[in-house]
């Protein structure tokens, strides 16, 4: 594959994916400390 | 006397996200997305979209959660408490978009369902001729019985209400359309040959990138794919958890959108490229019948027969591609009716008479769509380009209110994950409306250049100027004539 084909691949895939997987992780993370929040309270 | 309406609220911020996801994902993501990124230039296309992706989605998005989060009404009423009561007519105009096409995407959603059913028997992988089984189909009354059963399963999920109807469903459609897409792309990718389709898809030209065609298209397809600024997660938003995010879900809802988009168009270009390897391109470019049809009802089909596995396999794909087509209109549809039921709903209309009211209307305004392909165009072309009427209305009514106003109080509410700062107001305030002018401008330069040259004035030519004036026109008067009927009937109960 040409280096432009890849570096597009990167650059598209990383962002729409990476943005969503990244989205996700802060999500999880944002529902169980407020999931701990509440046990404690 | 109509009961007062039961509260609902998303149980979880998943259940929320899932239905949300569930209205942006639709065929457009499958069928529409595939064949403009190849008229597009493969990867030239992907980085204007991306880019579009943040300046039009996005901010759109936010802006309608926190509407519809805010205020807790359907269109017409939200846009009346943001903007000021004496523009509730382009609240009405927005929930009228989404309702006409409603209509014909009920039709839609019918036509998915028959191929499902013949992938199931087998017709799909056996018929030699599969522009003659379209237009056997298609010509026939069976898209009539196919739109009823369509509308009949929507208003069913909707009647269940926001929590056992539309937020279970999504719960269980949507995982599974992710499911069967990755079972798709995973077959796709293995197939011999596939990899050349993957090169096609991500390899950027120079000359196409620094074409503004493809830019207008990067944003058209954001326009229409992501479900923003159709106000449909504005009546979503509506039964958000007052403690609900909203900046990150319609991050998490863009990108999620647009990732189902992007693994549609590597299935799609490495079966195209795999089976079809000598004229394949150049069918996902033209299309056959409607362009869109086309590639999800003739082409694909006579690539489904070409698999690899035997009669079996193809049965198979055909199937489960048939029955993820099916899953991602249906979740668009059951927004489309909770829209306008809402709507009716803030008018004092009771929730199972809106419901009844809603469908049976629906039916019957889709039956010109089901029995004509050149009425469903027309309202396809009509409607589509209303829509970015309505991104610029959302805009519009955010701006009126104050950007910086709307922020502070409606997208920084108290409780969000992530607060945003001032960039925010300056794309809704200019970057929103100067996209939609453009849009507008462009596609109807094409109207009076390309499409219809000599008739782009007549309301009675498919794709013209004129058609979408005068049907725009026709319900905006008709909406403005009604303002303060509207006004008066969504807001008698409330104190604000």
């Amino acid at each position: 594959m040409a280096i432009g084909t890849v570096f597009t691949m990167i650059i598209v895939a990383g962002t729409v994916w990476g943005g969503l997987a990244t989205l996700l992780v802060i999500a999880l993370r944002k529902e169980r400390r407020k999931k701990a929040e509440k046990t404690d309270g | 006397m109509a009961m007062p309406e039961k509260k609902e609220f998303f149980t979880t911020r998943w259940g929320m996200i899932l239905s949300v996801i569930g209205i942006a994902v639709g065929t457009g993501n499958i069928w529409r997305f595939s064949r403009i990124v190849a008229q597009n230039g493969g990867g030239s296309f992907l980085i204007p979209w991306v880019v579009f992706l943040l300046l039009w989605s996005v901010p759109l998005i936010i802006a309608e959660i926190a509407i519809g989060k805010s205020t807790r009404l359907g269109t017409v009423g939200a846009i009346a408490a943001l903007a000021g009561k004496r523009f509730a007519w382009m609240g009405a105009f927005i929930g009228f978009v989404s309702t006409a096409i409603m209509f014909y995407y009920s039709v839609v959603t019918g036509w998915c369902m028959n191929y499902l059913v013949s992938s199931l028997s087998g017709t799909i992988v056996s018929t030699s001729d599969h522009v003659a089984l379209w237009e056997s189909f298609t010509g026939g009354t069976q898209p009539l019985l196919y739109h009823a059963l369509a509308m009949a399963i929507g208003a069913f999920i909707v009647y269940r209400g926001v929590v056992k109807g539309i937020e279970r469903t999504n719960r269980i459609l949507i995982p599974m359309l992710i499911v069967i897409l990755l079972t798709l792309a995973v077959r796709a990718v293995t197939l011999p040959g596939s990899l050349q389709g993957i090169a096609y898809l991500f390899t950027p030209t120079w000359d196409s990138l620094l074409d503004y065609r493809v830019w207008l298209a990067a944003l058209t397809q954001n326009a229409w794919d992501t479900g923003a600024g159709w106000g449909l997660i504005l009546t979503y938003a509506c039964y958000a958890r007052q403690k609900e995010d909203i900046a990150l879900n319609a991050g998490l809802t863009a990108f999620g959108n647009n990732s189902v988009s992007l693994l549609a168009g590597i299935t799609i270009f490495s079966a195209v490229f795999a089976l079809a390897p000598g004229d394949g391109i150049s069918e996902l470019i033209s299309g056959r019948g409607s362009t869109n049809t086309g590639l999800a009802f003739i082409f694909l089909p006579q690539l489904f027969q070409q698999m690899p596995g035997g009669p079996t396999a193809q049965v198979f794909f055909s199937t489960i591609f048939f029955l993820g087509l099916t899953f991602a209109a249906m979740t668009s549809l059951f927004s489309m009716i909770e829209l306008a039921v809402k709507v009716f709903v803030d008018m004092g209309l009771g929730r199972t008479r809106a419901i009844v009211l809603v469908s049976t209307l629906g039916f019957l305004f889709g039956i010109p769509s089901a029995l004509s392909l050149t009425f469903f165009e027309n309202q396809d072309w009509v409607w589509g380009i209303g829509l970015m009427v309505s991104g610029g209305f959302i805009s519009f009514a955010v701006i009126k209110h104050g950007a910086d106003r709307f922020r502070k109080e409606a997208v920084n509410a108290e409780g969000v994950d992530f607060k945003l700062g001032r960039w925010y107001d300056v794309i809704i305030t200019w970057i929103v409306p100067v996209q939609v002018i453009v849009l507008i401008v462009w596609w109807f330069s094409l109207a009076i250049m390309d499409y219809d040259a000599q008739g782009w004035w007549n309301p009675f030519h498919i794709y013209s100027v004129g058609t979408c004036l005068v049907q725009w026109g026709a319900m905006i008067a008709l909406f403005m004539v009604f303002n303060r009927w509207m006004v008066a009937r969504t807001f008698r109960t409330r104190k604000d």
